[in-house]
């Protein structure tokens, strides 16, 4: 690949505190660590891992909604060059117009008292990129009309809508001020299956449309299998597996990642029970286990797993798994 | 043998904004032994419908006179919708008929160990002594994979993570041995892995118990894997139901087609994803005739708008509820 990632991410840690001391530091949960990933312009990128994964830590601190514990994060495109870990003032308000969120609940992600129209414009105001109320009613109508809301939808309030049109709201006023990179947090997992369906379908095509770069974060692999073109996999806060998405669904090297595969559970009735079934529960992120933190549920698992981090290493071209017994 | 009878059910919401309709003319039957699948998206009304088994729907809630609930107990028959009281409840509800939540962490007391709350249902529904109420407790919490089930007891309800306490909540359900077991969306809050766990737990559990489970959920994968027989809800009516095999398999009402081919599947990734067109109509303004035929591709110009179709049946022991279907037979 001759392509520049659009974002790099190297040795990333994001730690948070937990409670307080009064002499010394207090205790920290890695909530991130040691991941390094790139994301190329145009990707849909998959991030994939169960409830404290670490999976939504990431997503935000790309966005610099939390702080950098250490390690780098790098925005290029074309025009700018930034270190995402140390943006003054005024390159983070730039910042933000190049890289947004959508939310995973569109029912909380939406103020009852504004209308549609507001509620999409209100980026545009308070980044100040229209000059006049007709800009900005133009490009309210523009972002709209490509996420299939019409003239009448703007007027209204957010009450009057189901779920997915509410979700499509959030989309709108999202890519409102044109950004290049969008992290998308679990944004169809609120939404009924046959309107998910469609949340995903437009996605898809406001991507080819506007030449968006996305971090799909989700814990449905099915859903990510079919959107996305490359996928990592997270587990209590490390990436253990990531390659190109037919490359890994095809070929899961990972024994998390092949554990989670098979935990799906598959439409056939006649395909029942034999999954292979992990034992035990995730373990605290406050007091992961030492050496492979997958050891204490892995079927795989040997005596070196215990003690030793396994390294990140490239198997294939582009596929790259952390795990000492592949 | 039939455990449970359900026909005619219609229940109707007083609110604000008029009479909603949130079940219409359901009708099903549960045999001992047997997991009946109960599947729709939100709004569908599932829900509803298994909360009325055991009159657990709120004070707004109005049953329309022909909806009967018949439960066969060893007893003699029971009429649900016939008691009022809520020491006669007392035969249903956590007696015969136990119930399982989706959010297990809003279904315990958060002040009141696991144990006291497993002993205290115990001691209304059995004739047994406290002591053997705790060892009964803590016999289930091992039954169902806990480990240290003599520590757990004296724990709390946060003290647990989700998959353990969607465990301790089975455990208690259980414990009091109901012929009927309503498990509404019980792995949904659960991450995958764990899923898989407890769904192999309930599986186990249905054998060796031998009661009957009504499972409700809106993911038809876990209802591939644990469903006898499957109904299909949509706006308040089952459009579709039968054995999991033949339902899934060959599909017959427009609805559970759309839905089938609105779920992304890990072996067909290169086929795009049809969603099925419009939103779900709010109970308010419900469509008149067929629910779905606002959304429905096989639509006919003059029947679907205007009147109901009848459940029709399609194969053995399966029907479906629509005039497309009707007219051209089976149509798989």
């Amino acid at each position: 690949m001759t392509e520049k990632p659009l974002i790099r991410i190297n040795t990333l840690n994001v730690e948070f505190p937990l409670g307080r001391t009064l002499f010394g530091k207090p205790p920290m949960l890695r909530a991130v660590n040691d991941v390094s990933l790139d994301i190329m312009p145009g990707q849909f990128y998959g991030l994939v891992g169960e409830s404290g994964s670490g999976k939504t830590t990431l997503g935000r601190a790309i966005l610099r909604a939390v702080p950098i514990s250490s390690g780098e994060i790098t925005f290029d495109d074309s025009d700018v060059n930034y270190d995402v870990g140390s943006l003054a003032k005024k390159e983070l308000k730039n910042y933000r117009k190049l890289a947004q969120l959508i939310f995973q609940d569109p029912y909380a992600a939406l103020s009852p008292r504004m209308t549609v129209r507001d509620i999409i414009a209100e980026p545009l105001e308070v980044m100040g990129l229209t000059q006049t109320r007709e800009e900005t009613d133009e490009r309210v109508r523009d972002i709209a009309a490509k996420c299939r809301l019409n003239l009448e939808h703007l007027r209204r309030f957010p009450h009057a809508f189901s779920g997915g049109q509410r979700q499509r709201i959030s989309i709108a006023r999202t890519l409102v001020c044109n950004p290049n990179f969008v992290v998308a947090d679990e944004s169809v997992a609120a939404l009924d299956v046959s309107i998910q369906a469609d949340i995903l379908n437009l996605l898809q095509s406001l991507q080819n449309q506007l030449g968006l770069t996305f971090l799909f974060i989700s814990h449905d692999l099915s859903v990510v299998a079919h959107i996305c073109d490359h996928v990592a996999v997270m587990y209590l806060g490390t990436l253990v597996e990531s390659a190109p998405t037919r490359k890994l669904f095809d070929n899961p090297s990972h024994p998390y990642t092949k554990a989670l595969l098979s935990a799906i559970p598959s439409l056939d009735p006649d395909d029942r029970g034999n999954a292979q079934k992990l034992e035990g529960e995730i373990p605290s992120p406050a007091n992961p286990p030492p050496g492979c933190k997958f050891h204490t549920r892995c079927p795989m698992a040997e005596d070196r797993c215990r003690k030793e981090v396994p390294q990140w290493r490239e198997l294939s071209e582009d596929h790259f798994a952390a795990c000492h017994l592949v | 043998m039939t455990l449970l009878t359900v026909k005619d059910l219609n229940v109707k919401f007083d609110t604000d904004e008029g009479r909603i309709t949130a079940v219409e003319n359901v009708s099903f039957a549960i045999n001992a032994g047997e997991v009946l699948g109960l599947v729709g998206e939100s709004g569908s009304g599932k829900s509803v419908t298994a909360k009325s088994l055991m009159q657990l729907n709120p004070e707004n809630s109005v049953y329309t006179p022909e909806s009967n609930i018949q439960l066969e107990l060893e007893s003699g028959n029971v009429d649900v919708l016939s008691l009022k009281k809520s020491q006669e409840m007392v035969i249903v509800r956590g007696g015969a008929i136990s119930m399982i939540f989706q959010e297990p962490m809003a279904s315990f007391a958060p002040a009141i160990t696991i144990g006291n709350q497993m002993v205290e249902q115990l001691l209304i529904h059995t004739s047994l002594s406290k002591r053997e109420c705790s060892e009964l407790s803590v016999e289930m919490l091992e039954r169902v994979g806990i480990d240290e089930a003599g520590k757990r007891f004296y724990q709390y309800a946060f003290e647990l993570s989700g998959g353990m306490r969607q465990r301790a909540m089975i455990a208690m359900a259980l414990s009091t041995k109901p012929k009927l077991l309503i498990a509404d969306e019980p792995t949904t809050a659960l991450d995958v892995t764990i899923q898989a766990q407890v769904l192999d737990l309930m599986k186990d559990l249905v054998s060796e118990f031998g009661m009957a489970i009504l499972f409700i959920t809106h993911d038809l994968g876990v209802i591939a894997q644990v469903a006898d027989r499957v109904a299909v809800m949509y706006l308040g009516r089952i459009v579709e139901s039968g054995p999991v095999r033949e339902v899934l398999h060959s599909p017959s009402h427009p609805y559970t087609k759309g839905l089938l081919h609105a779920l992304p599947k890990l072996d067909a990734l290169d086929e795009p994803l049809t969603p099925i067109p419009g939103d779900i109509p709010s109970p308010l303004e419900r469509p008149p005739g067929c629910v779905f035929h606002t959304r429905c591709p096989e639509v006919l110009a003059d029947r679907c708008n205007s009147s109901v179709p009848q459940h029709t049946n399609v194969g053995q022991d399966h029907s479906a509820s629509c005039f497309a279907v009707d007219s051209t037979g089976r149509a798989a």
